[in-house]
């Protein structure tokens, strides 16, 4: 496993902590990135090993992507503000029993 | 070989009548139900005696039916065997039932549920002939789980009365025990030779039984214990007198109670096969003559008297058997079938003259002013049972005596004291309720019984006086088709010293009851009073009423406890206890707990446990 | 040289990381976050697409990031009273628990694989990227720019609606 598999592998997990554990949806959507972050490291590296321009394809596509997934979460969580409920995750619980 | 139409009709005739008058006699017209059960009646009997007579002359007949069941490499199959054995008890039980339906017709004439009565009565009456004409123990038990049933509903036929409801439970449950004990008999016969009719496994045992063959016979002799009321199994029969007289008359004397004795002579070679079995046989009979002849002698019931004495001649009839006079046996089974019915319908003759259902001793006396036909059928019947000659008990008393003078003095004692309490118990009856002074009631309350309830008792008595004759016929009949060997069948012959013997010990207890009846009229009932326990362990038979009470007792709280304890709360505890558990197990497993990070951690957790499966 | 570079920006990613993950503040967060993503640019352009890594500090660093912090400023502020871990049925170390599982599993799964060296090629891939973007992959991209449309659509009316 060569150093940027390693670093990427290292982003991934700590984002996918930071996502898992974290109690504010803010600070989950922040790892959410990093995750995201990570696996393009991998993704790029592997298509320069590899020769093969469709991997940096998908990087840029995954970031195009990402870009409309942060806007689209962000104005999820806006919504809750405005809708009164904290911002934790613990907050929507409305399907709940 | 050809199975004569009278084999069939045995069975055909009161199977048409039973559903004659159930289906359309017993709704629309009741008061008919008993004409086509009395036909059928006339029909078999004289079936029977057409079956007695083919076998006289030697014909026999061993016929496989058809097959009832059969799996692996046991088979059950549907049989008649008509030889000398079970042609003779037929005749006499085909010509007493039809005779007693006769005098069933008028007895329950006034009862409401007559229809009931007859068709159980009916019912009855088949099953006990199939019995006795089966040709293996399946079949034999079918029909012996038959009379069972028919003794439960007739026994309780009185249903709003709680003695009889609790005396029918207490027959019913008592010959439970037995008919446990055959049915484990039957599983062992079918499992160690595969099937179970008579030929067969008397054929297969010579070739060695061992200690199965042992348990078998000592199960076949539990069986015939409890129905034919022997010393442990007894006390069923006579608080069963609750029935209606017919009832008594033709189950619990003549009929029903020698099914015990019947099984234990058709199996004979099987009983006689197993060391020791026989003298058990003979020692219980031996006891239970002398013991229920003894607690005969204290009774105050009329009917409870003469049940007291089936119960003793049914211990002679073991005694006879055990001692290997199975000959004799068959012959006194025979016989007290006459006698004991002469006796049980002149008891209801008194009850039916009285208005009651059943007769003390002290409402009755001097009666033979009134009822000079019952009386004398009774006395009929009376000498018949003591054993005077030339009546018809007198043969077959006097075989069983001298079968125990060549057994030894032990036995020899136990017959001569039966045979002397019997004198006693029956005289008593004979002088307190015909002779002596007559209690205070209205001249001419008493009236004799009408002509249908008086010819079957005539007819009967002639039996008990003549039926002696037909003695040597019925040894040379028994002898026919035999399964069992040419000693065990012989009769007696007669001697001057057992005749000497027989007729004394007879002489002896009729003196004993003219002393203490005719001589001193009140020490029947000043005794009582003077020596109340002595009445008490009469009353108890002896303790053992307490004895059986504690067991039935025991039985009792034990089904309490199993249904109590181990039914509900355990079992239904369980089963309802189930709801909660799940509830709460589901709680705490539950995996909707509303909060978003659960639901992540059960995915990483999903995809960990995914992964460590494809990486590993 | 290049390989130094590539070692402290990559040490430089994971510190910023680990870094946000223990930030109770929102906008220090989102700093730590910042600097990560910096640091993984850095990454792309020497992983051999300097395309990549432009693309990646020009949107995601720049303008994710300031969507984020825009974000973070219009939420309420209860920071002191926000929880910083999250609410758990089960023992919060289980959850970390799994997610190291779950780390280490990857990082098996990925071991043993891939040519040795920190580097790869240099820019050769940059020019055939458009020939693949608009050729095989052509639906995929006119796709991911619907959909940055659309997400423009709703950055710009969401709020409003709220607003009115």
């Amino acid at each position: 496993m060569t150093p940027a598999v390693q670093v990427g592998l290292a982003l991934f997990g700590l984002g996918l902590a930071a996502v898992a554990l974290r109690g504010r949806l803010l600070a989950m959507l922040l790892g959410l990135e990093l995750m995201i972050a990570g696996v393009t490291v991998i993704l790029t590296y592997q298509a320069g090993v590899f020769g093969d321009p469709a991997g940096l394809a998908a990087v840029v596509l995954i970031i195009a992507v990402a870009a409309a997934e942060a806007v689209v979460g962000l104005c999820l969580i806006l919504r809750l503000h405005h809708a009164g409920l904290s911002g934790e995750a613990s907050s929507l619980s409305e399907l709940r029993e | 070989m050809a199975v004569p139409v009278s084999v069939y009709l045995l069975f055909l005739a009161p199977t048409a009548a039973l559903l004659v008058s159930f289906f359309f006699l017993r709704p629309y017209k009741p008061g008919w139900t008993h004409l086509p059960i009395l036909a059928s009646c006339a029909v078999v009997s004289g079936s029977a005696i057409d079956l007695a007579a083919k076998v006289y002359t030697g014909w026999s007949l061993d016929q496989t039916m058809g097959l009832w069941m059969a799996a692996g490499n046991w088979s059950v199959s549907f049989g008649v065997r008509i030889d000398g054995l079970s042609s003779a008890v037929l005749a006499m039980v085909a010509v007493v039932g039809a005779l007693i339906h006769v005098y069933a017709a008028g007895y329950m004439k006034e009862d409401p549920a007559f229809p009931r009565f007859f068709l159980s009565f009916h019912l009855f009456y088949l099953s006990m002939i199939g019995m006795l004409v089966s040709n293996n123990f399946v079949q034999f038990y079918l029909f012996w789980e038959g009379v069972g049933l028919c003794s439960f509903l007739l026994i309780g036929f009185w249903t709003h009365k709680p003695a009889a409801r609790a005396a029918s439970l207490q027959a019913f449950v008592t010959n439970r025990v037995g008919d446990f004990a055959f049915l484990v008999a039957i599983f062992i016969l079918l499992k160690t030779y595969g099937d179970t009719s008579f030929g067969r496994v008397f054929e297969l045992m010579a070739y060695g039984g061992g200690p199965l063959l042992a348990l078998v016979g000592l199960l076949l002799f539990v069986a015939a214990a409890s129905k034919s009321a022997q010393f442990p199994l007894y006390f069923w029969l006579p608080d069963a007198m609750e029935g209606p007289t017919p009832v008594s008359a033709l189950m619990h004397a003549a009929t029903m109670v020698t099914a015990g004795i019947f099984l234990l002579a058709r199996a004979w070679p099987l009983v006689a096969f197993v060391p020791g079995l026989p003298h058990l046989i003979a020692a219980v009979g031996g006891g239970t003559a002398v013991f229920a002849g003894l607690l005969a002698c204290g009774q105050t019931d009329l009917k409870r008297i003469l049940a007291y004495s089936t119960v003793s001649h049914l211990g002679l009839m073991a005694l006879a058997l055990g001692l290997g006079r199975v000959g004799i046996a068959v012959l006194h089974l025979i016989m007290h079938g006459f006698f004991k019915a002469v006796l049980f319908l002149c008891a209801g003759n008194i009850a039916h003259g009285l208005g009651k259902s059943a007769a003390d001793i002290s409402e009755t006396g001097g009666l033979r002013k009134s009822m000079p036909l019952t009386m004398a059928c009774f006395t009929a019947g009376a000498l018949s049972l003591a054993g005077f000659w030339p009546t018809a008990g007198f043969f077959s008393k006097d075989g069983i005596i001298e079968a125990a003078l060549e057994a030894g003095p032990g036995w020899l004692a136990m017959a001569l004291a039966a045979a002397a309490l019997g004198g006693f118990y029956i005289s008593r009856m004979l002088f307190l309720a015909f002779f002596g002074p007559s209690p205070e009631q209205k001249p001419g309350r008493c009236h004799e019984a009408p002509a249908c309830m008086a010819v079957p008792v005539g007819f009967l008595a002639l039996a008990a006086l003549t039926a002696g004759g037909l003695s040597h016929g019925i040894g040379a009949l028994l002898g026919i088709g035999r399964l069992s060997s040419e000693e065990s069948l012989a009769l007696a012959h007669f001697s001057w010293p057992v005749f000497g013997l027989g007729t004394s010990a007879a002489v002896a207890g009729l003196g004993l009851a003219w002393f203490a009846t005719m001589a001193r009229p009140s020490f029947d009932w000043t005794w009582r009073r003077r020596l109340p326990w002595l009445q008490a362990l009469v009353a108890s038979d002896f303790g053992w009423r307490k004895v059986v009470a504690l067991v039935a007792s025991a039985c009792w709280g034990l089904a309490e406890w199993i249904g109590g304890f181990l039914d509900h709360r355990t079992w239904d505890g369980l089963i309802e206890g189930s709801v909660p558990a799940s509830v709460a197990l589901g709680g705490t497993l539950s995996l909707k707990s509303g909060r978003l990070g659960d639901y992540l951690w059960w995915i990483l957790t999903g995809t960990a446990v995914l992964l460590a499966a494809v990486l590993l | 040289m290049r390989e130094i570079c590539f070692y402290l920006a990559g040490a430089g990613a994971v510190f910023f990381s680990a870094l946000m993950l223990f930030q109770r503040g929102l906008y220090a967060g989102a700093a730590c976050l910042l600097g990560a993503l910096l640091q993984v640019g850095v990454l792309l352009y020497l992983a051999g697409s300097p395309l990549v890594g432009f693309l990646q500090v020009v949107i995601y660093a720049g303008g994710v990031m300031a969507l984020i912090v825009v974000a973070v400023m219009s939420a309420p502020a209860d920071d002191r009273d926000a929880a910083m871990w999250g609410v758990f049925s089960v023992p919060r170390p289980l959850v970390a628990g799994s997610v190291l599982l779950l780390g280490v599993e990857l990082a098996l799964a990925c071991a043993g694989g891939g040519a040795p060296g920190a580097v790869g090629a240099t820019g050769a891939l940059d020019k055939t990227l458009g020939n693949v973007l608009f050729g095989p992959y052509a639906l995929a991209t006119e796709a991911a720019a619907l959909l940055l449309f659309v997400a423009a659509l709703a950055l710009v009316s969401g709020p409003q609606r709220r607003a009115r």
